[in-house]
């Protein structure tokens, strides 16, 4: 689905470079969940903005159903997001002036809009569990309700890949582990995930993840299974031992 | 459950500008005033320039010959109607009836009235001689049935009275028989009369008025002179002042330069008024643009990360400030029009210059192009933010400010 081919991107800060992502090599294969662990500042995020064509690279290929997406207009690109990808960011990038539904509604307007978008919205807040805050503001949500239409909204569009920033990097430990069991139950359903995060916990919930240091993978890969692990136990316990 | 919505790009332009009311007030209030002054400098002077016109047209004259000392005082009978009385010898009349190129020439007698019982100041009576005249003797011939008999009057259309009223001046009854089309000159406020009428009210006025009239035996107060075809107005001017001494003659060209100084001395002030407004508010929408850069950077970059294009995000913002512009723009034209409608007169007066509502289309075309004015004002200043957010690397502005 995705092909990452030696991907770096450099930024210049007065008389020195410093390399965000140096060389990454990354294949990402449909019905994956794809964990990148790192600390921050390691160039996680940077790696996910040239993913989704949002950051160009400085060298390097990213390849999207085998189309290297540097060689797509701004048009195609947009378009690729709108279609193929669906994002959810550290914060809910929620549009305050936005009702939920019309936030989970937004990227329908860089589609084609269907009448049938607005009942597969609803379908999406029923799914997440939040249709009863349907015609509320986002700041009278609470920070996991906030994240769960986030997910709606990345979902809208029916994307083959969900890329996810720190999705649950501002959220308490109970409602990081509800995000993250909204994550696999989507994975389950055939959505491929792409996620990065700080926190080790979240490593058994990818069925490959990767560890990130100064903008390289290092390491091999780790395959995991967490069909029958209780992660919240695990997530409680990880949390309280580093506490 | 909710009733799907019908979300589309309109909603997202009318909930973004309905975000940040006092800021779109303000940005609106600015093209206001911008399409207001535009708007009104462009109605005032071609309701002068139109008003302007129309009297010179009424006029019917190539030449307005009035006694020397008196040459301000005939321009401001005609522009303003403000009542005067003069006079010089008739004898003057009958010289300039004979110089080479006159066609025709008609007499008048300007006669200053008192209160009279139609109006609350004095009102300027033109009588005239009915076999010489041409000015209202052109209007009598449009109005075919019409004539001017004994102790008739034709009166101005500022002079509020209705054709069968009678009005009194000097203790004479005079009878209204027509009222002539607004010229927004000096003959909206005239009453016209016959000389014989004239001269009976001035021989009763001892009798009948408060003071006496006294009207010269012989004398004129100016002669309107028509010139031959092909014939110069202007050489036929010189002649008539160096034929008979002690007259001044007022070309309409004279007229109009005369009020086209006023009109450009208002019409640079408007102007004045106009650019001063656009240069303090372009740099106020200015700021408030990059505010909007400012604080939209990180919204217009969730919107490329859900997959907006470039083309979509300038789209936006560029409908967002035209629509800024254009409630503005008619807010600004629609109370600046119902000012001068409604305070015409008060300004008229203020600014000492003849008016007539223009037409209709004028005024749409006027305000149209003054909506145009802010509208382009409005693309202008959408310029900055669209370039910043065109420019700037969406995924470094969405987490720019995330700790």
């Amino acid at each position: 689905m995705i092909n990452v081919d030696g991907l770096t991107k450099t930024f210049r800060m007065d008389n020195y470079e410093i390399s965000a992502v140096d060389d990454v090599q990354l294949n990402v294969q449909p019905g994956e969940f794809i964990l990148i662990f790192g600390r921050s500042g390691c160039g996680k995020s940077t790696l996910l903005g040239m993913l989704a064509g949002l950051i160009r690279p400085t060298k390097g290929v990213v390849r999207v159903h085998g189309v290297d997406i540097a060689h797509l207009s701004d048009d195609d690109v947009s378009g690729l997001r709108a279609k193929e990808i669906g994002f959810v960011f550290q914060f809910s990038g929620l549009l305050s002036t936005l009702t939920v539904l019309e936030n989970v509604l937004l990227p329908t307007l860089f589609c084609t809009y269907s009448p049938s978008s607005g009942l597969r919205a609803l379908e999406l807040l029923e799914k997440v569990g939040v249709l009863d805050r349907a015609d509320a503001y986002p700041h009278t949500l609470s920070s996991g309700e906030m994240k769960r239409v986030a997910i709606a909204r990345a979902l809208i569009n029916g994307p083959a890949l969900l890329i996810a920033d720190e999705p649950t990097g501002d959220l308490d430990v109970d409602t990081e582990f509800e995000i993250m069991e909204l994550f696999r139950q989507l994975n389950h359903e055939g959505t491929t995930i792409v996620m990065v995060t700080h926190n080790p916990d979240l490593i058994p919930y990818g069925t490959q993840s990767y560890s990130m240091e100064r903008g390289k993978i290092v390491g091999k890969p780790k395959t995991s299974s967490c069909e029958n692990l209780d992660l919240k136990s695990v997530s409680h316990l990880t949390t309280r031992d580093l506490t | 459950m909710s009733k799907p919505p019908d979300f589309h790009f309109f909603r997202l332009v009318a909930r973004n500008l309905g975000n940040r009311p006092y800021r779109n007030i303000a940005t609106i209030f600015a093209f206001a005033i911008i399409a207001a002054t535009f708007f009104s400098s462009q109605y005032l002077m071609s309701g002068a320039q139109q008003s302007l016109d129309a009297g010179i047209s009424r006029m019917g004259a190539d030449i307005l010959v009035v006694p020397e000392d008196y040459a301000g005082a005939g321009q401001t009978v005609i522009l303003a109607g403000t009542p005067t009385s003069f006079f010089f010898e008739d004898s003057g009349f009958e010289k300039i009836s004979r110089i080479p190129g006159v066609a025709k020439a008609s007499p008048q007698i300007y006669i200053a009235t008192l209160f009279a019982s139609c109006c609350a100041a004095p009102v300027q009576m033109i009588a005239i001689d009915p076999k010489r005249d041409f000015t209202i003797a052109a209007w009598l011939k449009e109005n075919p049935g019409l004539r001017l008999g004994k102790d008739d009057i034709i009166i101005g259309s500022a002079i509020i009275q209705n054709v069968g009223n009678d009005l009194l001046f000097y203790g004479h009854t005079f009878h209204v028989v027509g009222v002539l089309k607004q010229t927004g000159m000096g003959v909206d406020n005239a009453v016209f009369t016959r000389f014989e009428d004239a001269y009976v009210m001035a021989e009763e006025s001892g009798q009948k008025a408060v003071k006496k009239l006294i009207i010269p035996e012989g004398k004129v107060s100016a002669v309107l002179v028509k010139v031959n075809p092909g014939t110069s107005p202007a050489a036929v001017a010189s002649e008539i002042m160096a034929q008979v001494p002690g007259t001044k003659t007022i070309l309409p060209n004279g007229l109009l330069n005369a009020v086209s100084g006023q009109l450009s001395a208002i019409t640079r002030i408007l102007y004045g008024a106009s650019l001063a407004v656009t240069i303090v508010s372009v740099p106020l929408l200015g700021v408030i643009s990059a505010m909007v850069a400012h604080e939209r950077r990180k919204e217009v970059s969730i919107l490329r990360a859900l997959g907006a294009t470039k083309a979509f995000v300038v789209r936006l913002l560029l409908v967002e400030s035209f629509s800024l512009a254009i409630m503005g723009g008619c807010i600004g034209i629609g109370v600046s029009a119902t000012i001068l409608v409604l305070y015409q007169d008060f300004i008229m007066h203020l600014l000492k210059i003849p008016f007539i509502i223009p037409s209709l289309t004028t005024i749409l075309v006027q305000g149209g192009s003054a909506l145009l004015l802010s509208i382009v004002v409005g693309g202008v200043s959408a310029l900055y933010p669209v370039i910043i957010f065109i420019r700037s690397e969406p995924y470094e502005s969405i987490r720019g400010g995330e700790s």
